[in-house]
């Protein structure tokens, strides 16, 4: 990754008649850095991508890609190649014809064209097949086959949409670390559009979050995790148990708040929310609390509670516990270390949380938690 | 359901169509070789079986000249129509709103009969006829052109405009099948407007372009209204003699065997241009 940037956007706006598909859209993309657009159904994310493909013109604002601006610049002249949802791959050419599609385009000569098609198949793990049918294709080969297909232009910029959505899970898992290893070998810009917040934290280097055609939050995935700017974010990435606190006191790093149930505690303040006024809403991820028989000695906060329902994932334990004062359930996450489950339903337990992980959202909105 | 009565169901369902074809293809059919093999003797029928019939047809110069004749105004009538009916179909499929209301209106020449549209022609393409007298008002020509009507020319117009639902229909349905994220890789991958038809959209409705020129060029060359109508004797085809035979001639067998003639020789060249055209289609890449 460079420090150049290969595509700019500014206040990019879509609107399809009345309706805002994609409003105010700023956005930076590194030179050879793995970017998602991740965000519910709807939110506007293919419209985003297919912007910067060329297939659709923003209503307002500009697309740069590596320095040259868009506007008026057709689809088939930009230097950015895509991996359809559905693959597109041509069900009248054979699997080399595929990849050389492009390549005819620019009047290459055969022998460098079947050089550079043979390359590409080897890259995606299909060598050999060149003269395999488009039709005689699994879900797999076929979506390395349109990867193939595009990684062959070489463009600047490479976007796929939902690449791995057609795929089952295993697959979908291979796939992840194929074409983050690919990505990272060729140094090609990828920018890909996921609803899928695992698939989105596995791969890229950055995560831009998109909500209802707004872009909320541009973080690498770990940041996103542990410091989401807002209450859409924390629970659209992972799972938070959400709860109100009262701000007791506040330094520039740190601050002291009393919740229900839990107390006092002192918690780090996040740099991505506003400052907090009286009340602060606070994430606690599911996997950061404690559960026990006994009072934990060794934690900031704990509080007792019954436990409702149990479920069991295989690699961890979900509880679901009461605690009197919280108004609704709070998940807690084990490791299932032992393949035991320690509690049931209507067991007493202790839950203990350590200030630390305790995530700041900022100003309480008046939204029921 | 098991399978037998899956395969019972099958019968049962195809048997009214398997009636009817059978009825009404195959005894026809079977009943023409017949006569091809008899000989008319004035006014009887000899039924010894012989192939003078068929002699005295390969022979006469004029079955041979009518032959080729019929044939190559039905290709041009297939070309001219299948190239209209093209762009007619392009549009209603990826650019009309309406699609509905687009295919009704082709149908509308439908509403009329085979007849009266050949009528029609005949007066827009007559010596008095609608053409010349706009072109006389408008002062563009001195006297009324007379190579509109009565050759090769008024049959393949006329044949045209009255088969060109159905070239249009096969094709439209073949270019609405293509998923429209096809031709968005094709310009994807650098492919303008023109280079995405040739080399997607085109060779995806290859089956719809030979279902129409099909369609079009096997009834058109057993057509006699249209020649006797608006061909004069330049347009004559080789129904046109096939119908003498079976009526003033009076000579059945003769008009059997240039019927059985003309089908072989339409079967010929139609399977031919359907390897040429699917091998053509597969070449482009
Ligand atoms: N051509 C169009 N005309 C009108 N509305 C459109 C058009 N394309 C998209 N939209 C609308 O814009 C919004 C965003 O669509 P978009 O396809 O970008 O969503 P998305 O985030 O990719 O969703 P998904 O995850 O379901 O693919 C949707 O509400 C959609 O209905
Ligand atoms: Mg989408």
């Amino acid at each position: 990754m460079t420090e150049k940037n290969i595509i700019e956007m500014t206040g990019v706006q879509k609107r399809f008649g009345s309706f805002q598909a994609v409003s105010d859209l700023t956005l930076s993309l590194r030179e050879g850095e793995f970017f998602s657009l991740l965000g519910p159904s709807g939110c506007g994310k293919t419209t985003a991508l297919r912007m910067i493909a060329g297939f659709q013109e923003p209503t307002e604002g500009k697309v740069v890609i590596d320095g040259q601006d868009m506007d008026g610049i057709a689809a088939n002249k930009r230097p950015t190649n895509m991996v359809f949802q559905s693959y597109a791959i041509f069900p009248h050419l054979d699997v080399g014809d595929n990849v050389a599609y492009g390549l005819r385009n620019r009047g290459i000569a055969r022998a460098e064209i079947n050089r550079q098609v043979s390359e590409a198949l080897e890259m995606v793990e299909l060598g050999g097949l060149e003269r395999r049918g488009a039709n005689e294709l699994s879900g797999g080969q076929r979506q390395r086959v349109a990867l193939a297909r595009a990684l062959v232009m070489r463009p600047k910029v490479l976007l796929l949409d939902e690449p791995l959505s057609a795929l089952d899970k295993k697959l979908r898992e291979q796939m992840q670390f194929e074409m983050r290893h690919l990505q990272q070998s060729l140094g090609i810009t990828f920018v890909m559009v996921t609803h899928d917040q695992y698939e989105a934290m596995t791969m890229s280097d950055r995560i831009g979050v998109m909500f209802e055609g707004r872009l909320v939050q541009v973080d690498a995935p770990a940041t996103l995790y542990a410091s989401p700017s807002n209450r859409e974010v924390a629970s659209f990435i992972g799972e938070m148990n959400f709860m109100p606190g009262a701000v007791k006191e506040e330094t520039d790093t740190s601050l002291t708040v009393e919740s229900p149930g839990f107390g006092t505690m002192t918690i780090p303040r996040n740099p991505n929310v506003e400052t907090p006024g009286k009340s602060v809403l606070l994430g606690i991820r599911p996997e950061q609390l404690e559960i026990a028989k006994e009072q934990p000695p060794e934690y900031d906060a704990t509080v007792e509670g019954v436990v409702r329902d149990v479920a069991f994932y295989g690699e961890n334990v979900h509880y679901h516990v009461r605690v009197d004062g919280v108004d609704s359930r709070i998940a807690i996450s084990v490791p299932n270390y032992f393949h035991t489950v320690d509690h049931g339903p209507g067991d007493k337990v202790w839950l203990g949380v350590q200030g630390e992980s305790v995530i700041d959202l900022g100003q309480q909105s008046d939204k029921p938690i | 359901m098991n399978l037998r009565s899956e395969t019972a169901k099958g019968t049962a369902l195809s048997a009214p169509a398997t009636l009817y074809v059978g009825l009404l293809v195959a005894a026809p059919l079977i009943i023409l070789i017949a006569y091809s093999l008899w000989t008319q003797t004035y006014v009887d029928l000899d039924r010894t079986p012989t192939l003078a019939n068929y002699r005295e047809a390969l022979t006469d110069p004029l079955v041979r000249h009518l032959m080729i004749r019929s044939i190559l105004i039905s290709a041009a009538v297939t070309v001219v129509t299948v190239a209209l009916a093209y762009p007619i179909a392009y549009f209603i499929a990826l650019k009309a709103k309406k699609k509905t209301l687009w295919l009704l209106l082709i149908t509308i020449p439908f509403w009329s009969s085979y007849l009266l549209r050949v009528f029609a022609w005949k007066l827009i393409l007559g010596f008095n006829g609608v053409m010349n007298s706009a072109l006389l008002a408008l002062g563009l020509i001195d006297e009324p052109l007379t190579f509109l009507l009565y050759n090769e020319f008024a049959v393949v117009l006329t044949l045209a405009h009255a088969w060109a639902p159905f070239a249009i229909l096969p094709i439209f349905v073949s270019i609405q099948k293509i998923d429209p994220s096809l031709l968005e890789a094709a310009t994807d991958l650098g492919s303008n407007k023109l280079e995405s038809f040739l080399r997607v959209t085109l060779p995806l409705t290859t089956q719809g372009i030979i279902a129409a020129c099909l369609i079009i060029f096997i009834p058109t060359v057993g057509d006699y209204v249209t020649p006797s109508l608006v061909g004069g004797s330049d347009g004559k085809m080789i129904a046109n003699l096939i119908q003498v035979q079976f009526g003033a001639a009076n000579n059945w067998p003769l008009g059997a065997t240039l019927s059985l003639l003309a089908m072989l020789s339409v079967g010929f060249v139609a399977i031919v241009f359907v390897i040429g055209a699917s091998t053509l289609g597969r070449r482009i890449r």
